[in-house]
C-alpha cells in the first residue's frame, strides 16, 4: 500500500520549471500531473474544509482511488468527525487518519495543562506541534507528494505560495497547491455548482476550521482566519503545518521559540529513572 | 486585465492600497502602536526602504544600505560601521549587489538611521522591493588600467533617475541592472535583468545589451539582444527596456512569473528588441557578437591603477561578514593613505588610490583588522545571509562557508585555489548556487531519531563569464556537518585528475564517480544518489 520509491524525487530545476508552467494551469491539470507523476505515493492532505473538499471532488474525477490523509489532533469538534464519515460515504474513499502520540500528549498536558494554548503564543504553537505537526510529519513520511488547499489570498504570509514546491521541511517531497491562485469566491462557486458537501460548521459562521477550543465563528467583516486563535494579537494564523519557504517557516519559528524557553514533554508517570550504569 | 491582476496577485493589491514609498511617514505611528500591531502588509511596504524582517519575527530588522557601483568614501564606511555598532549587532554584510546590510535593527531606530545615512549622502531607499535595485558594476570602475572606459557617470545617472521615482517604484517585481566596461565582465552580466556590457565600436563608447538573466528557483542566463547602445543613450534605453516589461499588465498577474526573464521567455529577444525600438521611436544599431571575457577576475590583491603611481589593493572578507570596528578601522586607513573604498559582488573589499610606497603598509594594517589572509578560496566564495537572520533560510550559511574554505585550504592548499564555492541557505539562490564551480543549496535532513538537521544539495557544472552556465543538482541533502569532508574528497580527485580547471574536471568526469565522491565512504547504492529517505550514509551520526 505505502510502497514508496525512495528515488522518486523531483529535481530542484524540474520543480522550478513546472511551477512556472502551472501558473497558467487550473487545479485539474495540476492534479492530473501529480497523480500520474506519483502514482500511489501522492495523497490529498485535508482537514475537510471547503478547499480540501473541492480538491477531493476534482481528484476523484481523475482517480477514484486517490489517497486521502488527515490528522485527528484529538480536539476536533464532533461535527468534523461526523462530516468525515459523510465524506467517506459520498465519495467512497478510505481516509488515512494520523493521530498524536499518546505519551507526548500526556507529557504536555501534565506539564502545561489541558488548555495550555490560551496562555501564550509559544504554548499554543507547542500544542499545534504535538497534536498536528508531528502526526502530519509521520503521515508524510509514507509519501512522495502531498496536495493541499493553500490559497494565496488566505493570509499575507501565503501570498507567494507556488503551485508546486519542494517541501524542505518534510524530507524534500513535492507539495502541490493546486488552488493557490483561486479566490474564496472561486472555491465557493465550484462547490455550489458541483454540490460538494460542506462542513456543517460553516453554516454557523465559522470560516476556518480547526480544533474545537481554538476555533470560533468570525463576525461579519473580519478576516477569514480571524476565528483561529482569536485571543492572540497579530501572531501568525498558522499552526506550522504549511511552513513552506514562502510562508515564513513557522515550524522553524516554533523550534526557535521553544529553544528560547525549553519545553519538557516528558511523561512523569512513565519516565524511567536513570540506572546506575548509565 | 487589471481586475484579474488584483484578484490573483495580492502583492499588487498591497501596492495599490497604499504606496510603499509613503510608509516611511507612518513609522512614528508604527513605533507607537508597537511591533506586534503592525500589519504584515506594512512590513512588506517597508522593503521599499531597504528594510526586511530578521528572524525570528520578534521585532528585529535587516537594513540594506544601497551603494551604487559598490563605491563609497571612507567617511561613509565609517558611518555605516558606527550605525552597526550603535544600533545593530556590531557587524554588517557585504552583498552580491555591492550593498552593505545590517541586522537586528529596532523599528524605533529606523528613522534616526535613515537620517544619519542621508546626512552622509547615502540611502537604503530602493535597496529592496519592486524597484530598480542597486546598480552594480566593476568595482574598479574609473580607475582600472584595463577598463575600456569609465562608466561611473552612468551609474550615478541611472541611480538618480530611478531612486524614489514613483513611476518606477511599482514594478511587477524587483529589477536588476548592471553597467560595466570591465573587459573581464566581472559583474556577471549573465545573471542580470538588464546588463550593459561595455564595447568600443572604433573609438565610440557604447554597450551591448543582455537581457533576462536571473537565478532564484528558476534560473536563466541573459540573452544578447543584438544591439549597440551609444554611451549617452544608456539611460534612455534602460528606461525603454524597463517600460516594455513594466507596462505590460500580463507581467503582474502572477508574482511567481513577474520577473523580466519570464517575459523574455514568452516573447523572445527579437520581439523584445522591436518593442524597445517602438518605445524609443527609432531603430537601434545591430551588434551581433559580444567579445567573450578573456579571464575571470575578482580584482583582489595589488593592482596598478590608470592614475599614475597609484594602486588598488583588494582584500577577501570571509563570506562578506564585516565587523563594525573593522569598517571604522579600514575607513581610517583608506582616508589616510588612499582614496575611496569599493565593495565587490564576491563580498570583498578594495581600498583604492594608494601610492606605491604605502601599499605594503596598507596591506599589513588592513589584514590585521581581522580579514583572512592568504586563502585564495576566501576571495572567491559567496554565502547568502542565511540563518539565523533570514526568514527563508533552512541553514546557517556564512560560518559553514568559512569552515569549508578553511578545511579545503588546510588540506589541499594551493591545489584548491581558483574554485568558486557559492553557498545558499535555501533554494532562492541569493548566494548564486547555480553559477558556482561548486554550488551548495541549503535544505534539511532527518536522522533516524527523527531529529531534523541542516543539509546541503550539491550543484556542479555552473560557471560565470565566458564559462557561464547553470549547474545541475548532483546529489541531494548531504548532512551539513559532512559537507567539508566530501568537498575535500571531490577537490582531491580534481587535483589528481590533472584537469586544468575545476569546470574541466566536472565536464570530463563520469557522473556516478562525482556522486560517489560526494556521497561519502558508506555509500553503496548508486541508484539512490538523488534520493534521501533511505540514504543510510546520511542518517547516521559520525
Amino acid at each position: 500500500m505505502n510502497a514508496v520509491d525512495p528515488t522518486d524525487f523531483l529535481d530542484e530545476l524540474e520543480a522550478g520549471e513546472l511551477a512556472l508552467e502551472f501558473e497558467d494551469q487550473g487545479p485539474s491539470e495540476i492534479l492530473t500531473w501529480g497523480l500520474r507523476r506519483f502514482p500511489r505515493s501522492l495523497a490529498l492532505v485535508t482537514s475537510f474544509q471547503i478547499e480540501g473538499m473541492v480538491l477531493l471532488d476534482l481528484a476523484i474525477q481523475i482517480d477514484p482511488d486517490v489517497r486521502v490523509l488527515t490528522v485527528d489532533p484529538g480536539k476536533l469538534p464532533a461535527e468534523t468527525l461526523e462530516f468525515i464519515d459523510k465524506v467517506r460515504h459520498r465519495y467512497g474513499v478510505r481516509v488515512e487518519v494520523f493521530r498524536p502520540r499518546e505519551e507526548e500528549v500526556r507529557g504536555m498536558v501534565q506539564n502545561y495543562g489541558e488548555n495550555l494554548f490560551y496562555h501564550d503564543v509559544s504554548s499554543r504553537l507547542l500544542c499545534c506541534h504535538v497534536r498536528k505537526v508531528r502526526p502530519l510529519t509521520r503521515g508524510l513520511r509514507g509519501l512522495n507528494a502531498w496536495v493541499t488547499g493553500l490559497r494565496r489570498d488566505q493570509w499575507a504570509s501565503r501570498a507567494n505560495v507556488l503551485k508546486l514546491e519542494i517541501d524542505h521541511d518534510h524530507d524534500g517531497i513535492a507539495k502541490l497547491n493546486p488552488l493557490a491562485d483561486w479566490t474564496n469566491e472561486d472555491v465557493e462557486s465550484y462547490a455550489r455548482k458541483h454540490d460538494v458537501p460542506r462542513h456543517p460548521l460553516y453554516e454557523k459562521g465559522y470560516t476556518s476550521l480547526g480544533c474545537a477550543p481554538c476555533t470560533r465563528p468570525v463576525r461579519p467583516g473580519e478576516p477569514l482566519r480571524a476565528g483561529r486563535w482569536w485571543w492572540e494579537k497579530n501572531a501568525p494564523k498558522e499552526c506550522g503545518i504549511h511552513c513552506a519557504l514562502e510562508t515564513g517557516n513557522l515550524e522553524r519559528e516554533v523550534e526557535h521559540l521553544l529553544e528560547e524557553s525549553p519545553r519538557d514533554l516528558s511523561d512523569q508517570t512513565t519516565r524511567q529513572q536513570p540506572t546506575e550504569a548509565s | 486585465m487589471i481586475d484579474e491582476v488584483l484578484r490573483r496577485n495580492s502583492r499588487e493589491v498591497l501596492k495599490k492600497e497604499k504606496h510603499p514609498l509613503d510608509i516611511r511617514a507612518e513609522l512614528p505611528r508604527m513605533v507607537e502602536e508597537g511591533y506586534e500591531r503592525v500589519s504584515e502588509e506594512d512590513l512588506v511596504r517597508l522593503q521599499w526602504h531597504g528594510v526586511y524582517h530578521d528572524r525570528p519575527k520578534s521585532g528585529g530588522f535587516m537594513l540594506r544600505v544601497k551603494l551604487p557601483g559598490g563605491i563609497l568614501a571612507p567617511s561613509r564606511l565609517a558611518a555605516i560601521g558606527e550605525i552597526a555598532e550603535r544600533f545593530g549587532r556590531g557587524y554588517g554584510e557585504i552583498t552580491t549587489r555591492q550593498d552593505l546590510q545590517l541586522h537586528s535593527i529596532a523599528m524605533k531606530d529606523l528613522e534616526e538611521i535613515f537620517i544619519t545615512l542621508e546626512r552622509s549622502g547615502m540611502t537604503s531607499l530602493g535597496a529592496c522591493g519592486d524597484v530598480v535595485r542597486n546598480i552594480t558594476g566593476c568595482p574598479l570602475a574609473g580607475i582600472s588600467k584595463r577598463e575600456l572606459f569609465d562608466v561611473r557617470v552612468l551609474v550615478t545617472e541611472l541611480t538618480h533617475f530611478f531612486e524614489g521615482n514613483r513611476e518606477y517604484s511599482d514594478l511587477p517585481r524587483k529589477h536588476k541592472i548592471t553597467v560595466s566596461a570591465c573587459p573581464d565582465q566581472c559583474n556577471v552580466p549573465e545573471i542580470h535583468c538588464q546588463a550593459f556590457v561595455g564595447i568600443l565600436r572604433g573609438d565610440e563608447r557604447g554597450f551591448a545589451l543582455r537581457l533576462g538573466g536571473g537565478l532564484s528557483t528558476v534560473p536563466r542566463l541573459s540573452q544578447n539582444l543584438g544591439v549597440f547602445v551609444p554611451f549617452e543613450e544608456t539611460l534612455e534605453v534602460a528606461r525603454a527596456t524597463l517600460d516594455v516589461w513594466k507596462d505590460d499588465p500580463s507581467n503582474r498577474r502572477s508574482f511567481a512569473k513577474a520577473r523580466l526573464k519570464f517575459f523574455l521567455d514568452k516573447i523572445g529577444p527579437e520581439e523584445y528588441r522591436g518593442r524597445i525600438e517602438e518605445k524609443l521611436g527609432r531603430r537601434l544599431d545591430s551588434l551581433d557578437v559580444i567579445p567573450p571575457p578573456p579571464a575571470e577576475s575578482t580584482h583582489l590583491g595589488v593592482q596598478e591603477e590608470k592614475r599614475a603611481g597609484l594602486y588598488s589593493v583588494g582584500f577577501p572578507v570571509s563570506a562578506g561578514r564585516f565587523d563594525g570596528r573593522a569598517m571604522i578601522r579600514v575607513a581610517k586607513i583608506a582616508a589616510r593613505f588612499g582614496d575611496d573604498i569599493r565593495l565587490t559582488r564576491q563580498q570583498n573589499l578594495i581600498v583604492t588610490g594608494i601610492p606605491e610606497r604605502d601599499v605594503d603598509r596598507v596591506r599589513r594594517e588592513v589584514e590585521t583588522s581581522g580579514l583572512p589572509v592568504g586563502n585564495d578560496l576566501a576571495g572567491r566564495g559567496i554565502a547568502c545571509t542565511g540563518g539565523p537572520h533570514c526568514n527563508f533560510a533552512l541553514t546557517e550559511t556564512k560560518g559553514r562557508l568559512v569552515e569549508i574554505q578553511n578545511r579545503l585550504h588546510a588540506e589541499l592548499g594551493n591545489d584548491a585555489a581558483g574554485i568558486h564555492i557559492h553557498l545558499d541557505g535555501c533554494p532562492h539562490a541569493c548566494g548564486h548556487h547555480w553559477t558556482g564551480d561548486i554550488g551548495l543549496m541549503g535544505t534539511t535532513q532527518r536522522r533516524e531519531s527523527g531529529e531534523r538537521v541542516e543539509a546541503y544539495s550539491v550543484i556542479l557544472g555552473g560557471g560565470r563569464g565566458a564559462q557561464a552556465a547553470i549547474g545541475r543538482p548532483v546529489i541531494r541533502r548531504i548532512l551539513a556537518e559532512n559537507v567539508a569532508d566530501r568537498l575535500v574528497a571531490l577537490v582531491r580527485a580534481y587535483r589528481d585528475s590533472g584537469a586544468r580547471s575545476f569546470r574541466e574536471f566536472n565536464d570530463r568526469t563520469d557522473e556516478q564517480a562525482l556522486v560517489s565522491l560526494l556521497a561519502g565512504p558508506d555509500f553503496s547504492r548508486p541508484s539512490s544518489s538523488l534520493s534521501s529517505k533511505t540514504d543510510s550514509s546520511e542518517t547516521e551520526t559520525s
